[in-house]
């Protein structure tokens, strides 16, 4: 198939931007960064599907992404405890696991990429992606597409439920209290309850 | 062929955001001078004059920002803007990009500012930044969502992503009339993104400015433009998407478009100086409990229509 030059200049300069990019989410030392860095990352990725003329799927990624990265910063910021994700925190963690789970799985995919044998089939003049993958979607494949939306839907919630159980302080159910500044302090960061009586606390008994 | 598809459109879409962002300004001046508001003496020269005055002032810093973001942020804004205008059609043969998933791609546009208007507040690393940074993200969502219902709801009768089949098929009838919840929530979706108005929380007075409490000089001078540029796109959405885009009588499609996109800018500066601000968590619930339903009403109402 032809195409002009450009295609594969932008090919390389966006690979290497999504490259870069990902590589940059295991350096840096906040969650909103590396949230966001793993955003170019896709967005780049978004762009060379463009290129491969999967012309839906490739905006799709773009938004996609981007709620999902914003989401994921905020949620992470939430449950981190991290107050607004500006403070520095190490980001990466078993080492030694990921380097052989990484160094794996790079020989796995570049073995895909050289050794596999890729079908030859250039795209037919008159193919118009959008409408051939609403029907892939809708037609004959709307079954497994439609219960697949439902089953992630569900798993996301239960992930939220099991996981936010357990809150900062204590279980949720129990009620939940922060611990003291000192050991065995009172709890710190809690109004008193007998605050109310307008600074005569100390009067009342215990 | 370069000339064409390259040139011409960056041309295109940068003269209608310049020119769109200084006439927003100035529109504003007007309706502020209409309705007794304090006002600049001249409402042509206001705008050039606070810019220069901008240009000259010194950029502000706070304690450890990111700095790499916080410049970023503002340009990343207004080429958002940019990349919104550059899928709006003037003419059947004047398009700056036919997309095929130009729709989608508005989508898209939403939801990456929301990343961007996020971190722009996120970064200053200062407190009223910061809250108005989350407070957008919470409200952006909901923007989303409505957005995203409402296009889908002009798609229908295109049976097309696109933003020129989309104006093509308001021939007969335009979407105004024949969708009329769409305009509406398109219209409260665009005053919401750009944050103009009665939907001004991220960067509004309760927090000293919000995302901008921190910013001055140039790149306060490129989030304002950033921001009317953004209007102006969201205006040529809205003319192409529901008021038939460079269809009409008498005048070329290009004059009709330009001539729809002002009369949106003009509805929704006026809305912007008459309505009072909303609280934010009112605005949630507003969003949530009844727009986000009337736009699935507006989308049962587009599929019904498009099977009648």
């Amino acid at each position: 198939m032809d195409y002009p030059l450009i295609v594969d200049l932008f090919f390389v300069l966006l690979s290497v931007l999504a490259v870069v990019s990902g590589w940059r989410v295991f350096c840096t030392d906040s969650m909103v960064r590396a949230s966001f860095f793993l955003l170019v990352s896709f967005i780049a990725v978004g762009l060379i599907m463009i290129l491969l003329a999967a012309q839906y799927l490739g905006v799709a990624m773009f938004f996609m992404m981007a709620v999902e990265m914003m989401v994921m910063a905020l949620f992470m910021v939430m449950f981190m405890m991290n107050p607004a994700g500006l403070n520095p925190m190490m980001m990466v963690h078993q080492h030694r696991f990921a380097i052989v789970a990484g160094a794996v799985s790079f020989v796995v995919l570049a073995a895909v990429a050289l050794l596999a044998e890729f079908p030859d089939s250039p795209l037919p003049a008159d193919l118009d992606p959008v409408t051939s993958l609403g029907n892939e979607l809708l037609g004959d494949s709307m079954l497994i597409f439609e219960s697949a939306g439902i089953v992630l839907l569900t798993t996301m919630i239960g992930v939220v439920v099991l996981s936010s159980h357990r809150g900062r302080f204590g279980a949720a159910e129990e009620g939940s209290m922060p611990p003291g500044l000192a050991p065995g302090g009172e709890p710190a960061g809690m109004p008193k309850e007998s605050d109310e009586g307008g600074g005569h606390h100390h009067h009342h008994c215990h | 062929m370069i000339v064409n598809e390259l040139i011409l459109p960056v041309i295109l879409v940068t003269v209608v955001l310049v020119v769109g962002a200084y006439l927003v300004a100035v529109i504003d001046e007007a309706i502020a001078g209409a309705l007794g508001l304090p006002r600049a003496a001249n409402a042509w020269m206001a705008p050039l004059a606070r810019g220069a005055w901008l240009l000259t002032q010194q950029a502000n810093a706070t304690e450890a920002p990111d700095w790499r973001a916080w410049r970023l942020a503002p340009a990343l804004y207004l080429a958002l803007a940019a990349i919104g205008l550059a899928v709006v059609p003037f003419s059947p043969t004047l398009i700056p990009t036919d997309l095929v998933t130009g729709v989608v791609l508005w989508g898209s546009i939403e939801a990456l500012a929301t990343v961007v208007i996020f971190l722009h507040g996120w970064s200053a690393n200062t407190l009223l930044s910061l809250i108005g940074a989350y407070r957008y993200v919470a409200l952006g969502l909901s923007y989303i969502l409505i957005s995203m219902f409402v296009l889908i709801g002009v798609a229908l009768p295109a049976e097309s992503l696109q933003f020129s089949q989309v104006v093509a098929s308001q021939a007969e009838l335009w979407n105004v009339i024949r969708q009329p919840l769409g305009l509406p929530l398109f219209l409260i979706v665009g005053l919401g993104v750009t944050f103009w108005g009665p939907l001004n929380l991220a960067d509004s007075r309760d927090l000293a400015g919000g995302t901008a409490s921190a910013i001055s000089g140039p790149p306060r001078l490129v989030w304002n433009l950033a921001r009317s540029a953004m209007l102006v796109a969201f205006s040529g959405a809205a003319a192409s998407a529901f008021l038939g885009g460079w269809l009409g009588p008498w005048l070329p499609g290009p004059v009709w478009m330009l001539l729809k996109m002002l009369a949106v800018l003009a509805v929704l500066l006026l809305i912007g100086r008459l309505v009072p601000r909303v609280q934010p968590e009112r605005c949630v619930t507003l969003m949530w409990v009844v727009l986000l339903p009337l736009s699935f009403v507006d989308l049962i109402w587009a599929g019904v229509e498009a099977l009648w």
